[in-house]
């Protein structure tokens, strides 16, 4: 197992080396570059081409391309054109943001879920389920934008149970436990809204597994052993009917560090997703393909972590 | 193995779209509204567009207190507090409680006497003298010094310099280029007189140095912070992004990095100790603004889209001030090329599809800009009758009448010019009999751009033009700006904007060598007049101000360039704030703004 893992490891340098080279042309084949913005009336068109030539934007892509990776090989992303700073203070301070969201997000989400589809699945067909599958039909049909805006509303301007908007109080120490409470509190409601949304296809895995897993041969024989019901549940079926789940987690894990955009812009929280998208519009080609090589990084990361998990809890799967 | 290359090729291709769609997901949505016929309702109330401009509250003033500002954003602030390196307007918006202003300006943008330093223009021998006053200190209590007005040119005029400041204007200073280039260790043309006196010589001055042009520098900087760090090295250091050293009336005490910036109260500014403890300015998301107005959040709102408007205008705990903005919309008509080669306009106006200024005069009086106006903009924005905004009070010509709202002067114009339908299909065609097809580039901006667009293409079409959008829909900003400095043959007519500044000299954007005179027309009528605008003769401010009439004029009259819209910004003030005014030139004292309640007011319904 150990030398399948390394293997893949390995063959991970050449697919990011491909995604970058990509990455890096299609950045360039957007119209525009950082300093198409700056045109008004007192700039002078002189100095932007004068900023391009020093920033290397002239040359030809394969020219750039060649530097980049020399520095990037040396772990220096460049300069955010438009923050101007170095592109991995940038990422790292938002990643930790989006991290401490996503991370919560992702045990609430478990939280509500888990339970729901066991509940949904041990008494299928009942009142119980019904009620959760209609919760889970109508949070999978709300769109995220409205969810948040409508709990921002209510729970945040018209209750005040909770901040509206950043991801800290100005008032508190960095280091201090207030800091770090204030820090929780601001992702509470959005990590809240997040989980809520996203319940519904484990909710659905978990109940078919469970319904599916009633009818099994090992349920029934140890019914007819005599093993009490609640026993059966928690010591057979559902161990078995997480394995689905479980295949999943790898990419969940590392999904933790690609944000949500819509979560981000309503509740004014400075993470990935809006730092992806507000590349892109202001061409900072420095932070696109260092996000995009970032994200394909954890993409296959994801994919190991998946199979490594899945041959822990499923016995019959063996890495080779 | 396979199951990965394969997952890793998807990822790959939804980036590919992502970043195809990212930058348009706008226009691609509705792509073929240009062909649907639009109608608006007209509102029954005429609503008042000029807007108060400064509120005064009754009751009596807390002592100190904290200012809560809000700054519509829907991303993080960059947070480079320097005026000679910052890049947006949102931290010029922060930066203006700390301010390093060392000149005061009237309300037509005139430096006067009043401020930290005063002026003496010597326009015969091109220098300036500046004098600052006695006892000024810094928010850390150094006094100020001579070397911190010079410092600035020093930062700008650096070879490691990474920004757009320096350019043209900055080079009439004598010695910046050398500088520059290295081949000087400090510039020559700047010199220290005494501990109070600084003279700068320029190459050739202009009536724009007494607006702050001309090169000339209106901030200071702390020399003893940052003199002593590397110029490349100052953007990402702490003297520019935690704790700057500033000359307003407030300081910086904390910064949360993109969200938020906590002001206290400078105690050595040089106006007076400041009467609030401090001010609080949060980033808030456009989506959530409005009601964080009614809930009583915030005192002052910067960046508030007037788009907005009625969501908030019927509150009751808020006064809304407004200003109109050094900005105009125009719509431009391609009439030549630009020659990157020699630097300089063609103009072709023979060979140009736009070429007949009766057909531009014409589509100038099709568009129905006036309603336009009230049903998108609640009168927050109007007709521009000229390419100089109002607020320029010396300069703008209120007597030009502008392309107001006409289709019957439209359709008698183009008949004039011989453009006729002759195959009775509703359109005309050109002159000559053949199918007329004018391609108009537009810009994304919000959700309401699809609809005025295509309102505009209706209006050309009820006067039998056929004008079709360049690419088939709306440009994203960056596409447009490349492909109308590109002149591409797919562009006939364009709709773009401009921020003037508090300069409202036409050079830079309608003379013969501008790359950014989009519509490419240059004649000598033109030339003479943006020549005489900013010469020597134009120190006598009625001979500018005449030479400005002649510039508006004139282009008015060729109509190569159209003013569409004057617009104003809006500032929701809550009641809590006894004092607050927003306009030009005598904008209040921030060190003077007081409050009447411990917290802001919420709205009662």
């Amino acid at each position: 197992m150990w030398k399948t893992i390394l293997r893949r490891l390995i063959i991970m340098i050449p697919q990011l080396f491909v995604l970058s080279i990509l990455i890096f042309i299609m950045a360039k084949f957007m119209p525009g570059d950082p300093f198409t913005g700056m045109i008004t009336p007192e700039t002078d068109p002189t100095r932007i081409e004068e900023l391009r030539e020093k920033a290397g934007l002239n040359d030809p892509w394969f020219v750039q391309y060649g530097r980049w990776v020399g520095n990037a090989l040396q772990g220096d992303f460049g300069k955010s054109y438009t923050f101007q700073r170095d592109v991995s203070d940038i990422i790292g301070e938002r990643a930790i943001n989006t991290f401490y969201l996503s991370f919560l997000s992702v045990f609430l989400l478990y939280l509500i879920a888990i339970p729901l589809g066991i509940l949904a699945g041990r008494y299928h067909s009942s009142r119980l389920d019904k009620t959760i599958i209609l919760y889970s039909f109508i949070t999978y049909a709300i769109p995220t934008f409205v969810l948040a805006l409508v709990f921002l509303y209510f729970l945040g301007y018209q209750l005040h149970w909770f901040p509206t908007s950043g991801s800290v109080d100005i008032k508190y120490e960095e280091g201090t436990w207030g800091f770090f409470w204030s820090k929780l509190y601001h992702i509470l409601l959005p990590a809240i809204t997040y989980a809520i949304l996203g319940t519904t296809g484990i909710i659905q895995y978990l109940r078919s597994e469970i319904i599916d897993a009633k009818a099994m041969d090992y349920v029934r024989t140890a019914r007819s052993k005599g093993i009490p019901m609640r026993k059966i549940y928690t010591k057979h079926i559902f161990r078995n009917s997480l394995l689905p789940i479980a295949a999943f987690l790898g990419f969940t894990i590392t999904g933790l560090l690609s944000g949500s955009i819509f979560i981000e812009t309503i509740f004014g929280y400075p993470g990935m997703g809006q730092l992806f998208i507000s590349s892109i519009a202001s061409r900072d080609y420095s932070v696109i393909t260092a996000l995009v090589l970032l994200f394909g990084f954890l993409t296959l990361l994801g994919s190991l972590l998946s199979d490594i998990i899945m041959s822990i809890v499923d016995p019959r799967i063996r890495i080779e | 193995m396979k199951k990965k290359s394969l997952s890793l090729l998807v990822l790959m291709l939804t980036l590919l779209l992502l970043l195809a769609a990212c930058a348009s997901d706008k226009e691609t949505a509705k792509e073929n509204q240009e062909t649907t016929p639009v109608t608006f309702e007209k509102k029954s109330s005429e609503a008042e567009a000029i807007l108060d401009l400064s509120v005064t509250n009754d009751g009596k003033p807390i002592k100190g207190g904290v200012l809560k500002v809000a700054m519509v954003k829907d991303e993080p602030f960059q947070g480079i507090f320097s005026w000679e390196l910052y890049e947006d307007g949102y931290d010029s918006d922060l930066m203006s409680w700390t301010s390093n202003s060392i000149f005061e300006v009237d309300q037509n943008f005139m430096i006067t006497d009043e401020g930290i330093a005063s002026m003496k223009v010597d326009h015969e021998n091109n220098k300036v003298t500046i004098k600052i006053r006695d006892g000024v200190r810094w928010s850390d209590g150094k006094p100020l010094k001579i070397e911190d007005l010079i410092l600035p040119y020093e930062i700008i005029g650096h070879p490691d310099y990474r920004g757009v400041r320096f350019n043209t204007e900055f080079k009439n200073i004598i010695g910046a280029e050398e500088y520059n280039a290295g081949k000087a260790d400090t510039i020559s043309g700047i010199k220290k007189i005494d501990e109070r006196t600084l003279e700068i010589h320029f190459k050739q001055l202009s009536p724009a140095i007494s607006y702050g042009g001309d090169g000339l520098w209106t901030y200071a900087a702390p020399s003893h912070q940052i003199g002593k760090i590397p110029v490349d090295e100052l953007i990402q250091s702490d003297a520019v992004r935690k704790n700057p050293v500033t000359l307003g009336p407030f300081k910086v005490d904390k910064i949360v990095p993109g969200e938020s910036v906590q002001y206290v109260k400078n105690n050595y500014y040089w106006k007076g100790k400041p009467k609030l403890d401090g001010v609080l300015v949060k980033v808030v998301p456009s989506s959530s603004i409005s009601v964080a107005i009614a809930s009583g959040e915030y005192d002052i709102v910067q960046s508030f889209n007037a788009t907005k408007m009625p969501e908030i205008e019927n509150l009751d705990n808020i006064t809304i001030l407004g200003r109109q903005e050094l900005f105009y919309s125009y719509l431009g008509f391609k009439v030549g090329k630009y020659d990157y080669a020699n630097n300089t306009v063609v103009t072709k106006l023979e060979d140009s599809k736009m070429g007949n200024e009766k057909l531009r005069q014409a589509m100038g009086y099709a568009l129905d800009i006036e309603q336009v106006s009230e049903v998108f903009f609640n009168n927050l924005r109007v007709r521009a009758n000229s390419l100089i905004p109002p607020v320029f009070t010396e300069f703008h010509d209120d007597q030009l009448k502008g392309y107001t709202y006409d289709p019957e002067k439209a359709k008698a114009l183009l008949d004039e010019a011989g453009y006729k339908d002759v195959n009775g299909d509703g359109l005309r065609e050109d002159p000559k009999g053949k199918k007329l097809e004018i391609k108009l580039a537009s810009m994304t901006s919000d959700e309401t751009a699809e609809e005025i667009t295509a309102y505009y293409l209706q209006n050309w079409k009820d006067v039998g033009l056929n004008v079709t959008l360049t690419t088939g829909r709306l440009i994203e900003f960056n596409s447009f700006y490349d492909k109308v400095k590109a002149d591409d043959p797919e562009i006939d007519i364009f709709m773009g904007a401009w921020s003037t500044g508090t300069n409202p000299s036409p050079s830079g954007l309608y003379g013969k060598a501008d790359e950014f005179n989009f519509s490419r027309y240059t004649s000598e009528e033109l030339e003479t007049a943006i020549k005489n605008i900013d010469s020597p003769a134009a120190f006598d401010t009625k001979y500018r101000a005449e030479q400005f009439r002649a510039f508006q004029e004139h282009l008015e009259e060729v109509a190569t360039t159209i003013p569409m819209q004057f617009r104003y910004e809006i500032f929701p003030v809550n009641k809590r704030v006894k004092n607050y005014n927003v306009n030009y030139g005598e904008g209040t004292e921030l060190h003077e703004i007081e409050l009447v309640a411990e917290e802001p007011i919420a709205a009662s319904k």
